[in-house]
């Protein structure tokens, strides 16, 4: 059982290392280059399609392929056991030892190791097992666990290692990586020699030819397969391809998104007993279940299976660039890591981490195999809320509130009265109509010390609607407008300028009054009953309204109309058929602007130059794929943006996340963003989503009030003035 | 010199992954530049083409240590290693070797220097093209060793910075030399 008292300070200890931190961001920074570069030239989408295919016939085959790789690497001397667990996997390895009367074993690297915790149950017998990889042997030194899948002792710095190492050795070494990497070759070259027994994991078991492929760079895994006399390959069974050419083209994605490889240094290929010392080399490969059959029969979370373990899904996260491995991971790493502990180690082990997952969509987006991590933790949370609940306050919020529509809008009108005495005196512009302080001390270092909150507008946009005067005569389209509960409610001007931007332009917009939240925030938190009984809401609104198209200025809302209302009430044979019509034609209203207005010539407005920076959301960018459109819009209006670094990198938001569950990690990724807005120089940043606007309002007011942050649309209309 | 259409690609992406690359006239040039590169035991282990060119004579001619013994005494880390390879892939500077011959995995993995001696004709263009091959050599369902060596052994383990020459051979050196052999089961 996680202890969750353990968990926040395990967080907190991760947030005060401040060097940790600041190193993972420099490999981060440094890993998009390198990724960048290797995949030059090659489609990445097309690649990793075709590997989720590859992965996917296996899941289907995987019984009859584990056949064939059984029969096959028998045939060429090999001893296959499958264990149920990992368990007997030790057990299986630990009999063997014992039958050699081996003392060492020689270990190169394997995941699967780490979560049999291999080591420790050889160690229990007496049989000494050496980390031969490097990364593995610091962590083995340290007594810690590996904190990334590819570079284990990422989190530590050659002090520290210099210091293991000088313990080891006996001598004193100087904190110099040329000198630390020597002596690891020296100390573990004795290892593989004196070892009884060499122990790989492997990247590929083989079906058609039944050997395996070793993915590596050091050339440890190699000595280990050929001085010992024994060799014990140790694997999970999702290591299954077809045939080498499957395996080939794996090759040809994992460096690649790994470290910015090519290649790596080396691939091995073994099959069966090879020559060694004269005789024939005995080969064990134990092959592991360990949940992973459950986990191929998971409906929702199955796909995870397809992963490759390159590690990019902890390269490109910002909680895990925040806090490390050691807090936002369990055996594995990051996004996969939490889907992995579900199956691997039970769910009460993912818990806590499933909710430090940000939602941000970059695992998703840089993921090889196409695994749509994001949305399997969300299932992942759904189950989660099912049997540990949510916690109070969202249980108040998302199931007494937010159903019921009328009581809802009402307390937030009562909410724009009461608030009054914690705004700021400046009215008008909504910049300014921000809560500064809170009067409750304790909680100000996770609300109001780094960021104002937004206060809640006057008059909801819901309540201006029909005040809006649309002059439009014979319409190009009439859309229907789903505005979403930031821009209802605390920045309803983003509503007003869409509807004057699209009057403009020729488009009438209906607004069905009978709209709610998209229920994204209960989805988040789990709560799946709250999630579709609004999704149904939405879909009767929108249903009863005849228009062309339906548009949002919230990409969360517009991912949640088309994917997740859809999957909501798919097993609903009364609203299915709705959802899928509503999805079919919702946009994000940029997305429209460009692509069926082809606003950009029509806007053509001014050859006056204002510089701006803009944010890229994070669901609109990987949740929509709209990043292009909101540029020539602004580009075609006079504005030139400068960018920024890592634009498309979250702001920290993340929704409730940023106020309930992780404020602290929200604050320190929000810092990030401040710093690359600040640096553009740019007294104007742009974006697509009023979450994101709450979030670097606030810290910007904080930060350097002097720069201003809209959305886009808000900009057009701006200019639209101007003319 | 044997012009080949990817041979200028291979080399490109060799150099690229820090593996020294060097054009030799003949076997004979070879030898003599990799006699003046390394001092210590060398190992060659025999294989076809080893033997077809007398190549362990020809490397103590040029004043190598050829190593004599039994390879797995030649201590813990020799200092080089001589081998031809299977074939060559131009896009990831690649060279591959049928290693199931305990001495060859032996001269590849040791030693400090890895010298692979490459003929312009076995270079394919990338490794989809080397898919076929690779299932020849694994032809028969006998056990087989077959190994992918791209530049020398590397990590980045501590604090992420590249550092040549971990576990395996710190240096590798090819020396495109023509006219050897094309056949691609041949090494």
């Amino acid at each position: 059982m996680v202890d969750s008292t353990h968990y926040k300070k395990s967080v907190e200890k991760a947030l005060n290392n401040e060097k940790l931190s600041e190193a993972l961001h420099l490999f981060g920074d440094a890993y998009l280059i390198a990724r960048e570069n290797a995949f030059r030239g090659l489609d990445f989408e097309e690649l990793r399609t075709e590997l989720a295919a590859i992965k996917d016939e296996v899941r289907l085959r995987r019984k009859e392929l584990l056949d064939q790789f059984v029969t096959n690497a028998e045939a060429a001397g090999s001893k296959v056991f499958l264990a149920k667990d990992t368990k007997e996997a030790n057990d299986y390895v630990i009999k063997l030892a014992k039958q050699k009367q081996a003392k060492s074993i020689a270990k190169s690297k394997s995941m699967v190791s780490e979560e049999a915790h291999l080591n420790k149950a050889l160690s229990r017998e007496g049989i000494r097992a050496s980390e031969t990889d490097l990364g593995e042997w610091i962590v083995q030194l340290a007594g810690q666990r590996p904190s990334h899948m590819v570079m284990p002792a990422i989190h530590m710095f050659k002090e520290e290692v210099a210091e293991l190492f000088s313990k080891e050795t006996g001598r004193k070494l100087s904190p110099e990586i040329r000198t630390l990497v020597d002596v690891a070759r020296e100390e573990l070259r004795k290892e593989y020699f004196e070892a009884d027994i060499g122990l790989t994991g492997a990247n590929f078991l083989v079906a058609d030819t039944g050997g395996i492929g070793l993915v590596t760079n050091e050339g440890n895994a190699r000595l280990c397969a050929t001085l010992p006399k024994v060799h014990v390959v140790f694997a999970g069974i999702h290591k299954l391809v077809r045939n080498m050419e499957d395996a080939v083209k794996i090759t040809r994605l994992l460096p690649r998104n790994a470290t910015g490889q090519l290649l790596t240094s080396y691939i091995t290929w073994i099959r069966g007993t090879i020559p060694c010392d004269g005789e024939k080399k005995e080969q064990h490969i134990v092959l592991i279940d360990g949940g992973r059959e459950a986990l191929y029969q998971s409906k929702a979370c199955g796909d995870a299976l397809r992963c490759i373990q390159c590690g990019a899904c902890a390269n490109v996260c910002p909680v895990y660039q925040t806090v490390g491995g050691h807090v936002f991971g369990s055996i594995y790493i990051s996004a996969i890591g939490i889907i992995l502990a579900a199956f691997y180690e039970g769910l009460d082990k993912a818990k806590e981490i499933a909710r430090a997952c940000i939602g941000c969509r970059s695992c998703s987006a840089v993921c090889p195999s196409k695994i749509d991590l994001e949305e399997i933790i969300l299932h992942l949370r759904n189950q989660i809320t099912e049997k540990y609940g949510m916690g109070v306050v969202k249980n108040i919020a998302f199931k007494s509130v937010m159903k019921n529509r009328g009581l809802f809008h009402n307390m937030v009108r009562a909410a724009s009265k009461l608030q009054g005495p914690l705004t700021s005196r400046q009215e008008g512009e909504s910049s300014s109509r921000v809560i500064r302080h809170l009067p409750m001390h304790f909680m100000s270092k996770d609300f109001t010390e780094w960021r104002d909150l937004p206060s809640i507008a006057r008059t909801s946009f819901r309540d201006q609607f029909d005040t809006l005067e649309q002059k439009v005569e014979n319409p190009v389209y009439r859309v229907g407008f789903f505005v979403g509960c930031g821009a209802d409610f605390v920045y309803p001007e983003v509503g007003v300028s869409l509807v004057k931007v699209l009057n403009h332009l020729g488009v009438e917009v209906v607004f069905p009054k009978g709209q709610n939240c998209c229920g994204i925030p209960a989805l988040y938190a789990g709560d799946w009953e709250t999630g579709k009984y609004l999704a149904q809401q939405a879909v009767a609104a929108f249903s009863e309204v005849d228009v062309d198209y339906v548009l949002s200025i919230c990409p969360t809302c517009t991912m949640g109309v088309k994917r997740d209302f859809v999957e909501r009430l798919a097993d609903d044979p009364q609203w299915s058929e709705k959802a899928l019509r509503l999805s079919d034609k919702t946009m994000d209203a940029s997305a429209f602007l460009e692509n069926v207005l082809k606003a950009s010539s029509q806007l053509n407005l001014s050859d006056e130059q204002t510089a701006i920076t803009y944010h890229d959301a994070c669901h609109l960018k990987r949740g929509n794929n709209v990043w292009r459109e909101p540029r020539t819009l602004l580009a075609a209006a006079g504005y030139r943006v400068e960018e920024m670094k890592n634009s498309d990198r979250c702001c920290g938001m993340g929704g409730t996340y940023s106020f309930l569950s992780h404020p602290q990690i929200s604050r320190q990724i929000t810092r990030d963003k401040v710093a690359a807005i600040g640096k553009t120089g740019a007294k104007t940043v742009a974006m697509d989503c009023p979450g994101c606007m709450i979030m670097l309002k606030g810290s910007m007011g904080k930060a350097d009030p002097a720069v201003r942050c809209v959305h886009t649309v808000e900009l057009l209309q701006e200019a639209l003035k101007r003319t | 010199m044997v012009e080949n259409s990817h041979l200028q690609r291979f080399m490109e992406a060799a150099r690229r992954v820090g593996t020294e690359v060097a054009e030799c006239d003949d076997l004979q040039q070879a030898a003599e530049y990799i006699a003046a590169k390394t001092s210590g035991r060398t190992l060659i282990p025999e294989t076809a083409l080893v033997r077809k060119y007398a190549l362990r004579k020809m490397m103590r001619e040029a004043g190598s240590e050829v190593y004599a013994g039994k390879f797995r005494d030649a201590g813990r880390v020799p200092a080089a290693g001589i081998t031809f390879c299977n074939f060559a892939m131009a896009d990831t500077g690649t060279v591959v070797l049928d290693s199931t011959n305990e001495d060859v995995r032996l001269a590849t993995t040791l030693p400090e220097y890895h010298f692979v001696l490459v003929d312009p004709e076995k270079i394919l263009a990338d490794n989809l093209a080397a898919v076929e091959p690779l299932y020849a050599l694994h032809d028969g369902g006998e056990p087989r060793f077959i190994a992918y060596i791209t530049g020398p052994s590397r990590t980045a383990d501590i604090e992420r910075v590249l550092t040549i020459g971990c576990h395996g051979p710190r240096e590798l050196h090819i020396l495109v030399v023509g006219s050897l052999s094309s056949d691609l089961m041949e090494m």
